[in-house]
């Protein structure tokens, strides 16, 4: 593997492609940029009274859209927030005078970050033993069982089942503590990345056990199973590796959904957090905030989503 | 181009029952007197009874009008949305493997972009400039990226199809693109687009009540979001409210999700996952 890094056409094309990746991250963070400034300008409505309320005198309206750079031409306002993307620094918040927007974007990243990377871990680790159990000789018969489990999960919306496990978990049983309760600490964060990773780990489940029967056919696993290799060397060394490429793709295309559920996590433990904040932001009008977290949010989404696709290359060197 | 297997055709048709239970028995609550937001303060979070099976909620609403209502009107916008997903999507996709070329890298590579957009994300900054959202603009804002898994299937369908012999039979034949498309394409790719959408569908089901959860809804509060929401909040006190809000959510985009494999047979989806 690396000797074929080494020579210099796939050199050149494994940089070809980290040069396409970050155009890509960077078009949808530019787009999803483009369309929040223009969404809160273009459409109908006067952004200073939904700010302000309708009760706001006109000089107070005024004096923030000055603040705002809202009695600029667009283009001008555009060129304002560009530089600001480039900067770091979209401004202040509306409500809390004094704060850099992308200071409280940053303070509120780190939870949901930490939320949605163990979610990530949890769901894949889950997802990959599931799969195995269905692929391996254990359950004999009931093999078929973790795969209906799957399906069933799979179909099976985080907004169902959430509010049903922490009502039944958290506030009947109390097994663990409520997420939003500031004293839950790490019980209450793993609770909510299990129930975050739930729809992870089956959508994991289906693709890796479908990735393992693919590779199950391959000839390579006949030989290592002729040298007399052990189930389990045939496995980790390699059986998954194989796999891995439809599992971390899978991952990546349920970032999405993730990013989404965490927000609704978010809001139904009540936890700090970007998802809280982007509401925050959008039920008190706060614009520069709204900006600055939707711009982030994005920014980590496809940041992650690149990461993922680098994994799959340097995990498959098929992909390269 | 459809072959009938009688039981498996029996299969299929199955598949549309849970979905017509659903629309049927909420279609006769919300045709008769029960109001979803008709308020009686006196029965706030009273407990499932007789006259009232799924309880009442905040303020005393009825939670089965409610709930009525609310999936209705879910299944109402899912199906608008999916289906013009369809619309721009399948013939996009189709003409796109059809002519080749430029045009099928540019559909194909816009295809990936649109459906690595944080989908939730996008429709947060673009219901936050609406005063009041109204499902018209939850639907324009769920339509924005639904037409893509739809061209992204289409695509790789044709892909397949485009060298079959009946698709040069039909070139020969002097048939136009676009009454290729129509006549000989799209139809051959119903099988596979329509598990897609069922899944749009049910995806969109829960979006909009994973919105309105959220607080980015429409005002009337009919939404099973809305429900969810009242249950969260009255968990501790009265379970009944959010039972039915996540029983509803579950069983309207299962059904759908069901309903979606109604058009497909077990060997039309093969062929779209082997892509």
């Amino acid at each position: 593997m690396a000797a074929m890094l080494a020579t210099p056409k796939t050199a050149a094309n494994a940089l070809r492609k980290l040069v396409g990746n970050v155009a890509d991250a960077l078009l949808v963070v530019v787009a999803l940029a483009s369309l929040v400034f223009l969404a809160l300008r273009v459409l109908p409505g006067d952004a200073a009274s939904l700010v302000l309320g309708d009760q706001a005198t006109e000089l107070e309206r005024a004096a923030l859209r000055a603040k705002l750079y809202l009695d600029q031409p667009l283009l001008l306002q555009y060129t304002h927030f560009l530089r600001g993307l480039v900067t770091f620094d979209l401004g202040e918040s509306v409500r809390r005078p004094g704060t850099s927007a992308v200071s409280l974007v940053v303070g509120a990243a780190l939870p949901t970050a930490g939320l949605a990377g163990l979610a990530v871990l949890m769901g894949a680790a889950v997802g990959i033993a599931a799969a195995i159990a269905g692929a391996g000789p254990w359950l004999g018969e009931r093999r078929s069982w973790v795969d209906k489990a799957a399906t069933a999960l799979a179909a099976t919306p985080l907004l169902a089942i959430a509010p049903v496990f922490t009502y039944a978990l958290a506030a009947r049983l109390r097994i663990v503590p409520l997420p939003g309760d500031p004293e839950a600490g790490a019980l209450g964060l793993f609770f909510a990345s299990g129930l975050l990773a739930l729809p992870l780990s089956a959508h994991v489940a289906r693709v890796s056990r479908a990735a393992l029967d693919d590779v199950a056919r391959a000839q390579f696993l006949d030989v290592a199973r002729a040298k007399g290799g052990s189930f389990a060397r045939v496995l980790w060394i390699h059986a998954l590796p194989a796999a891995a490429g439809p599992i971390v793709t899978v991952i990546g295309a349920q970032l999405g959904s993730l990013l989404g559920g965490a927000i609704v996590l978010e809001r139904l433990f009540e936890r700090r957090g970007l998802g809280s904040l982007i509401l925050d932001a959008y039920a008190s009008r706060d614009l520069p905030v709204l900006e600055a977290a939707v711009v982030f949010s994005g920014a980590l989404f496809a940041f992650v989503q690149q990461l993922a696709s680098a994994v799959h290359a340097l995990i498959d060197p098929r992909v390269r | 181009m459809i072959r009938v297997n009688r039981s498996d055709h029996k299969v299929r048709v199955m598949r549309g029952v849970p979905l017509a239970m659903v629309i049927a028995t909420s279609a006769i609550v919300a045709l008769g007197s029960r109001s979803p937001t008709r308020l009686v303060p006196a029965l706030s979070w009273a407990s499932p009874s007789l006259q009232f099976p799924f309880g009442c909620g905040e303020a005393g609403v009825d939670l089965l009008a409610l709930v009525a209502h609310a999936t209705l009107r879910g299944v109402a916008l899912a199906s608008a949305v999916a289906l013009t997903g369809f619309l721009v999507g399948c013939p996009l996709g189709a003409s796109a493997g059809l002519f080749r070329g430029r045009f099928e890298r540019l559909v194909g590579r816009t295809c990936d972009l649109v459906q690595s957009f944080p989908s939730f994300l996008l429709a947060l900054v673009v219901l936050s400039a609406v005063r009041v959202p109204t499902r018209v603009h939850l639907g324009v804002v769920f339509a924005l990226t639904a037409w893509a898994p739809f061209a992204r299937l289409a695509l790789a369908q044709t892909r397949v199809l485009r060298d079959a012999a009946f698709i040069e039979a039909a070139r020969a034949l002097g048939a136009s693109s676009a009454r290729m498309i129509a006549r000989h394409l799209v139809p051959n790719l119903l099988g596979v687009v329509a598990v897609q959408l069922g899944a749009t569908a049910a995806a969109i089901v829960v979006s909009e009540a994973a919105l309105s959860f959220v607080g980015f809804g429409t005002r009337d509060g009919v939404s099973l979001g809305a429900v969810l929401d009242q249950g969260v909040a009255s968990m501790l006190r009265v379970p009944h409210v959010l039972f039915a809000g996540a029983a509803s959510v579950f069983v309207t985009s299962a059904s759908l999700m069901i309903a979606g494999r109604m058009a497909s047979s077990r060997s039309d989806t093969h062929v779209g996952r082997a892509r």
